[in-house]
């Protein structure tokens, strides 16, 4: 079967009213073309606030979508311009804001938020980015009222995908399908990145969920509207890897491991090339992971902090590097994840001090459904 | 850091964004008629059309029904639509700037094929087609509009600064002899549309005459009707020639309020509003339609023209329409300030970066890319 007919079958599967979107080649060579057409002015003196904005978000957009740290970063340091420059414009604020809690720098993201608010920026969106930054604070009922009024009161594509991603996270499964068929069926617009963003939720929700055929169907659903959409192709590898096909895992995130900023993927490439019975290969990626995670903890440790610990407890494999990330992961983010996370750590950390665990074997203390 | 997006914020597609719409008499053949579409404004080298969007023009025959106070149009139900197509270019994952295939099916059941930014375009017999990046043709300053707007008062310097200066669009230019397609009757209204193509097409945008969204009808805060209603997503789901009744009060609530703004910022009344509050332009220009009349000759400053003559009970002396290279936010701004009874207000800015030509197909070339901001 080929790879086209292969990911139509599996969006029919997870999709009754797949929408007519732009091919997501088109779709990622357009999102280039306007951070390329904004770029030019962003100089002091000579950006339109909103432009500059809008910038912000196509670049934080483009991240998610190539997994591009360097994406992320230029976002802020962007947001950061914009609000020396614009110091008056709730746009401003409210553009750090994002670019802030990308990075999960959410405190600072809720002080740029009440500014924001105070300058009268457009209130609606105010409230949106708090909400997300509440889910990401693990603040679920404050951000679960918010998307729950916010969808009543203006059903849209918007609303009602925001609120999907938030059941989706809380493991409420049969409600974020349903609402994610909603979303698609209200959707108007021809750009494949808003549904190709839908159905990765959704397939991280059944990867957390344990049901890796569901989770098949949407990430391939979500490669489908764009096929370069890495963090679907990485997440695409991990079930994978995990329905036993290694080798098929290996071919997914090789490119991603080889071109990504992100180490999350040479991390699981590093996991599965382990399982598989290429130790050299694994090594490579654990040490080209470790080397970058220790950069990205110095310099965004909120951000970064589980996923490296999530690598120092498996492949990494150095229980007492991912505990003190842990801890800091959960002075962050109290949320159910953070916590389990720190629950391994102390685990894995009190094995290693007690010997009776070496780091090799501590590999296998992973556990793929409990890590999400 | 992928998992924690915050949600799937819905961008729309740039290559479905219409910006302008242009149509005029070839300048070096009076038999031909040139439509002009432009998308995605400021362009990246990397913009290509999309491959679900069909990019359509449409015609209508137009006469003049009614002059002086009551100025209006009278449109014809019978239409012709040339609809643009275009695959997804080969290599399109690439960094260079692959050939895009397009297509162009015309009213009568012909499909003229070609690539984009080949300057010869696609030829049929009586139609030719071109589409490609160009430089943006338009120029304003869109800083001195909103602080106009802000301080209710003219804030336009002499020398002012091009927003759009060295930008690049997606164009589609269509040249028909115009003849045919009505039976010789000349006088045409021009609407054009982005839809989503499928089974049942829907309708993403739609333009006729310049800067009605925006510089007419975007502010709200003069409307004492609907101060909080975003009137442009509902007014581009609209049938351009046959506007639903729900929400025609709105437009034009907010379009006589916003005329009426604009009026006021010389401190002189210029239109004065009718005994049912209507501004006398609101009707005109909610007629969203170029009208172009191809039997009158090429003029370099025609936009509107036909409407003032309506206005006042004169025949108009030009094709009317709206050409490339005319500076149309000084007319916008002269005809909504003081209607022609006093000086030209400009808004300072006199041209683009690159003027169009007389010929086919007729945008400039675009621009390079700039230098990427340190």
């Amino acid at each position: 079967m080929s790879a086209r007919l292969y990911a139509k079958r599996a969006i029919s599967a997870s999709d009754t009213s797949a929408a007519v979107v732009t091919h997501g080649t088109i779709a990622l060579r357009n999102l280039e073309a306007q951070i390329e057409g904004l770029e030019p002015n962003s100089t002091p003196g000579q950006r339109r606030v909103e432009e500059q904005a809008r910038l912000v978000d196509l670049l934080a957009l483009r991240g998610s979508i190539l997994a591009s740290i360097a994406d992320y970063e230029r976002a802020l340091e962007l947001a950061q311009l914009l609000v020396c420059d614009a110091g008056r414009e709730g746009t401003a604020f409210l553009a750090r804001a994002r670019g802030r809690a990308v990075f999960h720098r959410f405190g600072d993201a809720l002080d740029d938020l009440d500014v924001a608010e105070s300058l009268a920026a457009d209130a609606k969106a105010v409230r949106r980015e708090r909400a997300a930054i509440f889910q990401g604070l693990g603040r679920y009922e404050e951000a679960y009222a918010f998307r729950e009024e916010d969808a009543r009161r203006y059903p849209s594509f918007d609303s009602l995908g925001a609120l999907t991603t938030l059941c989706a996270e809380r493991g409420d499964t049969e409600r974020a399908e349903r609402l994610r068929a909603e979303s698609v069926r209200r959707y108007r617009g021809v750009s494949p990145l808003p549904l190709a963003i839908l159905e990765f939720h959704l397939g991280a929700m059944w990867m957390h969920e344990g049901r890796l055929d569901r989770a098949r169907d949407h990430l391939i659903a979500a490669r489908c509207y764009v096929p370069a959409y890495a963090p679907a192709q990485g997440h695409l590898a991990e079930v994978e890897a995990e329905l036993g096909k290694l080798d098929l895992a290996i071919t997914l995130l090789e490119p991603l491991a080889a071109t990504s900023d992100d180490p999350d993927y040479a991390a699981q490439l590093a996991r599965i090339c382990a399982d598989a019975g290429y130790p050299d290969d694994s090594r490579y990626w654990r040490g080209r992971a470790a080397a970058r995670y220790d950069e990205l903890t110095t310099v965004h440790p909120e951000a970064f902090g589980d996923h490296a610990a999530e690598f120092w407890l498996a492949a990494g494999g150095d229980p007492s590097k991912a505990l003190p990330l842990a801890r800091m992961n959960l002075e962050n983010r109290k949320t159910p994840r953070a916590y389990a996370l720190l629950s391994r750590a102390i685990v894995a950390d009190e094995a290693v001090s007690a010997g009776g665990i070496s780091h090799h074997q501590n590999v296998a203390v992973r556990d793929f459904s409990s890590k999400r | 850091m992928s998992d924690h997006f915050s949600g799937p914020r819905a961008l729309a597609d740039p290559a479905a964004d219409i910006s302008d719409v242009f149509a005029f008499p070839a300048p070096g053949d009076p038999r031909r008629l040139v439509l002009a579409m432009d998308v995605f404004g400021k362009a990246g080298p990397s913009a290509v059309f999309s491959d679900a969007v069909i990019y359509r023009f449409r015609l209508r025959r137009a006469n003049i029904a009614a002059t002086g106070a009551g100025a209006s149009f009278a449109v014809d139900t019978d239409e012709v639509a040339f609809d643009f197509t275009f695959d997804v270019p080969s290599g399109a994952n690439d960094t260079t700037h692959p050939p895009q295939r397009g297509c162009c099916a015309t009213p009568g059941g012909d499909t003229v094929s070609f690539y984009t930014n080949d300057e010869k375009g696609g030829q049929s017999p009586g139609v030719r087609v071109f589409a490609g990046q160009r430089s943006e043709p338009f120029f304003l300053d869109v800083r001195m509009i909103e602080k106009t707007v802000a301080t209710r008062q003219i804030a336009f310097k002499k020398v002012g600064s091009d927003t759009l200066y060295g930008t690049n669009v997606l164009s589609i230019v269509l040249e028909v002899e115009w003849e045919k397609l009505f039976g010789g009757a000349p006088m045409f209204a021009v609407v054009c549309e982005t839809l989503r193509a499928g089974p049942k097409p829907t309708r993403i945008e739609r333009v006729g005459r310049p800067e009605i969204k925006n510089v007419s009808l975007s502010f709200k805060m003069f409307d004492q009707v609907n101060r909080d209603l975003e009137i442009r997503d509902i007014y581009n789901s609209e049938d351009a020639f046959a506007l639903a009744s729900d929400y025609v009060g709105a437009y034009r609530a907010r379009m006589n309020a916003n005329l009426a703004f604009y009026d006021s910022l010389d401190e002189k009344i210029d239109w004065p509003l009718d005994e049912a509050g209507n501004h006398p332009l609101t009707r005109l220009l909610l007629a969203d339609f170029l009208v172009v009349d191809a039997s009158k000759p090429f003029h370099e400053t025609s936009y509107f023209e036909i409407e003032r003559a309506m206005l006042a009970g004169r025949p108009h002396a030009t094709a009317g329409g709206r050409w490339l290279n005319e500076d149309v936010m000084d007319l916008i701004f002269t005809l909504y300030i003081n209607g022609g009874n006093g000086p030209r207000i400009s808004d300072g800015v006199d041209a683009p970066i690159a003027w169009s030509s007389t010929a086919f197909p007729y945008l400039a070339p675009p621009n390079p890319p700039k230098a990427k901001a340190s």
